[in-house]
């Protein structure tokens, strides 16, 4: 069982990783915020007794479940909004809006890569990040940023090895792409 | 650049713009894990309710049959009691209605009868039609 120590000191160590997440995904300071906070509150009251070892990938799933959800009910609440505002839209009721985060995102204009600081690549990075599409992003980041194996992220995305590994690849040249593009080599 | 040394360096560069967090982000942060903290569940002796019949045969053998039988009897005992209970006080209306009908026979052999009674219109028609069988 996880002390409130254990606990503490897993919470610290991922909560700035989950926030970044959490802001890939919605883009929203507030929201991402809202995101992590939930997913603390349900490992320590639902899975607090679980062995610390436990924690990572527990905590990893929740803040998915947490993010879809929001992704959930941001998608009725504009359903809902659809329906009586009248307006014609484009966007297709049935589409899932975790397709749609790359078509979402805000493009800035390109700039040559001399005229970015350290600070601003790695900002450009993140703007990249956030552009890949929700599964790609997820097994992405889990395992290149949270050090998860192939069978772990399987396990944490509730897919098989193989997607994770498409899902892997399919990012890492999309990000290479887009990076390269830019003018960013790493 | 293989994909593993991308990823690496990619990684790098998530963690110094996780580093690089704003005060008020890293404070609400903060504030959502003492919230969460002290939320934690901690695993202690489980409590664990019972219904009252069940503890009452805890222990006992086969307690699935048994609680099934002793339902089964809370249902039929109080139905038996309420039976008998009927049973009873008919019986004992009826032991009330014979007692009161005998001593107004033996008043009425005594002369002892109300002036009611030989006044009553069914009175007399009984003792016309019971002359002749005395006879």
């Amino acid at each position: 069982m996880a002390t409130r120590e254990e606990l503490s000191e897993f919470l610290a160590g991922v909560e700035r990783r989950a926030f970044k997440q959490a802001m890939f995904a919605v883009r929203d300071e507030s929201h991402a915020l809202d995101i992590v906070q939930d997913a603390m509150m349900k490992i320590a009251e639902k899975y607090g007794d679980r062995p610390a070892a436990e924690l990572p990938l527990i905590f990893t799933r929740i803040l998915q479940n947490a993010t879809h959800d929001y992704f959930r009910r941001t998608k009725v609440r504009s359903t809902w909004v659809t329906l009586f505002s009248a307006l014609g839209s484009d966007d297709d009721p049935d589409a899932d809006p975790l397709e749609t985060l790359e078509a979402a995102g805000d493009t800035r204009a390109e700039s040559s890569e001399a005229a970015y600081s350290r600070e601003q690549i790695v900002a450009l990075i993140e703007e990249e990040v956030a552009k890949l599409p929700a599964r790609q992003r997820e097994a992405f980041l889990l395992r290149y940023w949270e050090d998860y194996d192939t069978a772990e992220t399987a396990v944490a995305m509730g897919c098989s090895e193989g997607s994770v590994k498409t899902h892997c690849s399919r990012a890492t040249h999309a990000l290479a792409k887009a990076l390269k593009e830019r003018g960013i080599s790493l | 650049m293989t994909e593993d040394e991308f990823g690496f360096r990619i990684r790098q560069a998530l963690n110094e713009g996780a580093e690089r967090l704003d005060y008020k982000t890293t404070l609400r942060l903060e504030k959502a894990r003492m919230g969460a903290l002290a939320r934690q569940r901690h695993a202690g002796p489980t409590t664990v309710r019972l219904p009252a019949l069940q503890v009452a045969t805890a222990g006992g053998p086969a307690e699935t049959g048994d609680r099934r039988w002793l339902l089964g009897a809370a249902w039929v005992t109080p139905m038996l009691a309420l039976t008998i209970g009927f049973v009873a006080i008919g019986q004992w209306q009826k032991e009330l209605e014979i007692t009161r009908l005998a001593a107004l026979d033996f008043a009425v052999l005594l002369d002892n009868g109300p002036l009611e009674t030989y006044a009553d219109r069914g009175f007399g028609v009984l003792l016309q039609a019971e002359r002749p069988t005395a006879r």
